[in-house]
Formats: structure tokens, C-alpha cells, sequence
């Protein structure tokens, strides 16, 4: 049976942003408009949709006299990654996973 | 990019992709493993002059250049810390590792001022050797899983020498596991960020 997939992150450029904090630390807004080649206004809309869903943190600071907004995922965040992926899986194994 | 529906498949490619896109998101370290390899290196080659050319009473004096490399570090780090964009969990391991060695270097000097330096360049070698290998495991970067293998051999065969002949073994150590491997990350780093 085909699970559903989690609208938050069923869109291109939050998955993407999803998929590059899953496995860094935290990383700064410029590092994910360089990865996702995404506008900064573009961008800013989905981590933000992002963060009201709880999926991530957004920290904003100064470095050098210049502003840094820092994001992060949460373990909310990872718990609905894992849920993502292993819904995918079903449409990937529909017969393996029709079974169970 | 835009935010239309996805399929499954385009899903899995995505999250790949993003993935792949930060396996070089480690921090060029080259420069601190050039920076301590020169200094040790350095330091051992003057202990080594003072002590069998010069004939020098205080030629353990020659260690105070690891001063360089703390006051170096220090600066560096911080330097690196402003520019860096992301913090990866490599980065994080690989910078908490070799704390803890600096601070077991640190803990050294005060046990062997106790017990004597007769063989404190075999545990300062071993030491390297854990550092270059962990770090090499991590970046998957073979010259130094390879510098830290030789520097471990290096260790037993020092266990057997004279302080004297420990002072060059320890020189010839860190240019295997420290300069030649710095070195090649370098120019390893370089080509990453050009292509």
C-alpha cells in the first residue's frame, strides 16, 4: 500500500534544502542558495515553511559586522526525512512492500 | 528551481544529488598540517644542530618554536571559523580529535618532565600516527592514512634508538605524515574548488 508523502517536503527546493542539512551540521543560508542554485527571496519562503513546520531551526547572527542566518535541522525534522524516505520506498518496491 | 510535483524517482535523485553536493563540504586543512609539520620539523632539526653540533647545554630550548604553531592555530582557526558556510560533522570529529591530542602533547610534557624524555619522541610519534590516520579515515584521503601507518612504524623503531638518532626518526615522521600529506590535501582542496 502506497504511504503519503509529507507535502512539506514533497517540493523540489524544500527536499533539497532537507537533503542538504540531513547531513551537515548546520549550514548558512548562502551555502544553500550556492547548492540549490535557488533565488535568495525563493529560498528564504521555504526555509521559512520549514521552520513553522518545525523541521528546522534558523538562527540569525552577526559574523564580522555582516548578518548570518545559520539553518539546522531538528529531530522532528529527521523523524519526517526517515518518514519521507521510507514512503518513497514504497512507490519505488510497490511489490515487496504490498505484502506487508 | 522551481516546486513542481515530484515523482518518486526525481525524489530519490534529488536527495541524492543534495547529499553528493556536500561530501567536499570539508574544510581545507591542509594549511594547519603544513603549519605544525614545518614547526615540529623544524623544531626537531635545531634541537638536533644544538645538541650534537653546537654542543648546546639547553637544546630542548629549540621546542619553545611550537609556540608559532599554537599562536598560528589559533589565528588560523579563527580565520577558517568566519569564512566557513557549513559545519559538517567530519569537520567537528576531526577538530575535537586533534584538540584532544594537542591537550594529550600538553599532559606529555608534564609526565615525562617527571618520569624523563629518554623515549618521549616514540609516544609524541605514536600520537601523530593516531591523528593523521583518524583524520585521513574520515576525509577518505590516503596519504595520511598512510603518513599515520608510517609514523606508527616509526614508533616502534624509535623504541629501539638513542634520544639523538629519536630527534631526526621524530623530523623524518612528521615530513610522512604531516608536510608530504599536507602538502597533497592541498593540491587535492585546489583542484576541488577550481572544478
Amino acid at each position: 500500500m502506497f504511504k503519503e508523502l509529507d507535502p512539506i517536503l514533497h517540493s523540489q527546493l524544500r527536499l533539497a534544502v532537507m537533503s542538504l542539512l540531513i547531513s551537515v551540521k548546520e549550514a548558512e543560508f548562502t551555502f544553500l542558495k550556492e547548492k540549490t542554485n535557488a533565488t535568495s527571496g525563493n529560498l528564504s519562503v521555504q526555509v521559512n515553511k520549514l521552520k513553522d513546520a518545525g523541521y528546522i531551526e534558523v538562527k540569525k547572527q552577526f559574523n564580522n559586522n555582516y548578518p548570518q542566518t545559520l539553518c539546522k535541522i531538528t529531530k522532528t525534522g529527521i523523524d519526517a526525512f526517515e518518514v519521507y524516505v521510507k514512503a518513497l520506498q514504497t512507490y519505488m518496491n510497490p511489490d515487496t512492500n504490498s505484502g506487508q | 528551481m522551481q516546486t513542481e510535483n515530484l515523482s518518486p524517482q526525481d525524489s530519490i535523485d534529488l536527495i541524492q544529488s543534495m547529499i553528493n553536493k556536500t561530501k567536499n563540504a570539508v574544510a581545507d586543512n591542509s594549511v594547519f598540517f603544513l603549519l605544525w609539520g614545518w614547526v615540529v620539523f623544524g623544531a626537531c632539526v635545531v634541537q638536533y644542530v644544538l645538541k650534537n653540533m653546537l654542543h648546546y647545554q639547553y637544546h630542548y630550548y629549540a621546542w619553545f618554536l611550537i609556540i608559532i604553531g599554537i599562536a598560528g592555530s589559533v589565528y588560523l582557526g579563527v580565520q577558517q571559523g568566519k569564512k566557513q558556510k557549513v559545519k559538517t560533522y567530519v569537520s567537528e570529529s576531526i577538530n575535537y580529535l586533534w584538540i584532544s591530542i594537542g591537550i594529550t602533547y600538553f599532559a606529555l610534557g608534564f609526565i615525562f618532565a617527571k618520569i624523563g624524555y629518554q623515549n618521549s619522541f616514540t609516544f609524541y610519534i605514536l600520537l601523530y600516527g593516531i591523528g593523521c590516520f583518524v583524520t585521513g579515515r574520515l576525509i577518505k584521503f590516503s596519504p595520511l592514512v598512510w603518513g599515520g601507518i608510517g609514523a606508527w612504524l616509526l614508533a616502534v623503531l624509535s623504541a629501539y634508538l638513542d634520544y639523538d638518532t629519536n630527534i631526526l626518526v621524530s623530523a623524518i615522521s612528521i615530513l610522512i605524515s604531516y608536510i608530504i600529506p599536507g602538502y597533497l590535501l592541498r593540491m587535492k582542496y585546489k583542484r576541488i574548488t577550481t572544478t
